[in-house]
């Protein structure tokens, strides 16, 4: 056996380089983002130390409030939209034949393309003139209710919403259709033995079984949202008057277009606070339903 | 006694036969529902390629329509117009090297946690594991002030450094797990042989990785082709930018020209719904695992 010196130059070398790279450019950011946010600075000159004010600014600031409302809306929309209809397809996709991984497949698509080309995509089908959103309402003979989709305070949130329900629907599907094969045939046989009806039979046996499964998509869904910047930044960019504005985009629009680098940070500092404690919240919530 | 069993039977088996038709009915119901969401699901997609091949008339006119001709020069057109060609052979040359990068650092550290037992094991693969806990974009602006100081701005190393970076704990998770699972008789035989640590590495663990080097490769090549915060924020030249940033000018709206951005858009996906039909498996369960994890 080679020495135990040479054991050790060996593990350096394979550890070094990889823990420099990561430190660098992951975990320094993190600590920067929390110590620039207590300066004043617009990227050249001296920086200031301001102490707790941008911190508190972005307490007080009421488009914070409304990007974080507008994060609430998306969680909302991932947690009602993309989880039930992902486990709705799960229970129809049982086999595995050629049509049914042609669905599985064509699901799960929009994962692999650009967020920019989505983002693109739906904003060409929201379009007014060129759009196909506007003519299938007429099709259906919904015409009154023909909207500027993006372009309408009120709603744009909502018309974003659906392209990112749209989205992520495939991760879902296919942890659901694992856990699904996973049930033990032999609780198939007794159900069939006792005789419940489908609905009780999906209520009563197949969704507590894989219940430890939704809760990771529940919890999966709430950190996910928090990712979501390109598709509202090509869509809209936070607009038509900070209506659209998430937590990702607010930060990029003050400290990339305003040039406000101290506040950026805070947000920045702000945003990884709240995500840690959504995900820890979300984690220990569903720990306690299931004791 | 004997006819009425018979009756019995008889019944018993037009029930049966009734409850297969039941059921055909059933399952073609369920299969036209699907196709009907496959479709659904599929139809921006579709859309746009059709629409890549139509006029800008035609696209206002019939927007469901098939195009009357397919105009195949758009793709031309598009190529030449929007500089798809720069922005295409930076992202082949950043996602390249960042590959490279990634796996080769991933692959190292990975044959370190699996094949090895040493003190800082454990807060070495915490500290990987956190790191899949921070949301990137918190990171764009310390980030950018770094790059800044360091005068990477505008270069490819300010995409391909945090790219590697931030797959790192993705690539060493994926590895390592894998790498755990091969027999301990490999490094016992070698040494017999007289094999070092690298020829170890190099000739046996890396070779017999393959299926997890596969799945770190191809994700991380539909997250580095895909990805768009990063040139958005540390590239300005345009000489250097990568194909989403080159595509997200069409954004603003006011460009009506839709027959082309459409082409171009058309043109960028399809590297990537290429290599999404080649290995939707390999995809589908890596981006689960992948997802899981952090």
């Amino acid at each position: 056996m080679p020495s135990h010196t040479r054991a050790r130059g060996f593990l350096a070398f394979c550890l070094i380089p990889s823990l420099l790279l990561f430190a660098l450019f992951v975990l320094v950011p993190i600590v920067w983002s929390i110590y620039y946010g207590f300066f004043s600075w617009k990227g050249i000159g001296d920086a200031k130390f301001i102490g707790l004010d941008n911190y508190k600014e972005v307490l007080h600031d009421p488009v914070f409030w409304g990007a974080l409302k507008n994060n609430a809306i998306v969680i909302c929309a991932s947690l009602f939209g993309q989880v039930p209809i992902a486990l709705f397809l799960a229970l129809l996709l049982s086999k595995s034949n050629m049509f049914q991984r042609f669905v599985r497949s064509a699901v799960f698509m929009p994962m692999v393309l650009s967020s920019v080309v989505v983002g693109l995509i739906w904003g060409y089908i929201y379009q007014p003139q060129i759009g196909i959103f506007n003519l299938v309402l007429d099709y259906l003979g919904l015409g009154s209710f023909k909207k500027e989709w993006l372009a309408d305070p009120k709603f744009a949130i909502y018309s974003i919403s659906l392209p990112i329900v749209w989205n992520y629907i495939g991760p879902y599907l296919v942890m659901f259709i694992g856990a699904l094969k996973n049930i033990p045939g032999e609780i198939d046989d007794a159900v069939k033995i006792d005789g419940p009806g489908p609905f009780r039979k999906l209520f009563a046996v197949k969704l507590p079984l894989i219940w430890d499964i939704i809760k990771v998509a529940v919890v999966l869904c709430i950190s996910g949202s928090l990712k979501s910047f390109d598709l509202v930044y090509v869509m809209t960019g936070g607009g038509p008057a900070h209506s659209t504005e998430l937590l990702a985009t607010y930060m990029y629009n003050n400290t990339f277009a305003i040039y406000r680098y101290g506040y950026g940070s805070a947000i920045s500092a702000t945003i990884l606070i709240i995500s840690l404690v959504l995900v820890a919240g979300s984690q220990f919530l569903m720990k306690g339903k299931s004791r | 006694m004997v006819p009425k069993q018979t009756a019995a039977i008889q019944s018993n088996w037009m029930n049966g036969q009734a409850s297969i038709g039941f059921r055909r009915l059933k399952s073609s119901l369920k299969n036209a529902l699907l196709f009907i969401y496959a479709i659904f699901t599929l139809y921006p997609l579709i859309w746009l390629f059709i629409n890549a091949f139509k006029t800008n008339d035609e696209i206002y006119s019939e927007p469901f329509a098939l195009p009357n001709q397919w105009h195949w020069e758009n793709f031309t057109r598009a190529w030449e117009v929007s500089g798809m060609g720069t922005a295409m052979v930076n992202s082949i040359i950043v996602t390249v090297l960042a590959l490279a990068l990634t796996l080769l650092l991933g692959a190292l550290s990975a044959n370190a946690i699996a094949r090895f037992n040493f003190k800082l094991k454990v807060p070495i693969v915490g500290l990987f594991l956190i790191g899949m806990l921070i949301p990137i974009h918190s990171t764009l602006v310390p980030l950018f002030i770094l790059m800044k100081k360091v005068h990477l701005l505008d270069t490819y190393s300010a995409l391909i450094l945090p790219y590697a970076a931030f797959e790192l704990p993705l690539a060493i998770f994926v590895i390592s797990a894998f790498m755990s699972s091969l027999p301990k008789e490999i490094e016992e035989a070698a040494f017999i042989d007289g094999t070092g640590y690298w020829g170890i590495f190099w000739r046996m663990m890396l070779p017999l990785s393959a299926p997890a080097i596969a799945t770190v490769s191809i994700l991380g090549f539909l997250r580095f082709w895909n990805d768009f915060a990063f040139p958005l924020v540390f590239i300005n030249k345009t000489s250097l930018k990568t194909l989403p940033l080159s595509l997200s000018v069409f954004s603003n709206g006011y460009s009506t020209d839709y027959s082309l951005t459409m082409s171009a858009m058309a043109l960028a996906v399809l590297p990537t719904i290429m290599i999404y039909l080649f290995f939707q498996e390999q995809i589908m369960k890596g981006m689960v695992a992948g997802a899981v994890k952090g």
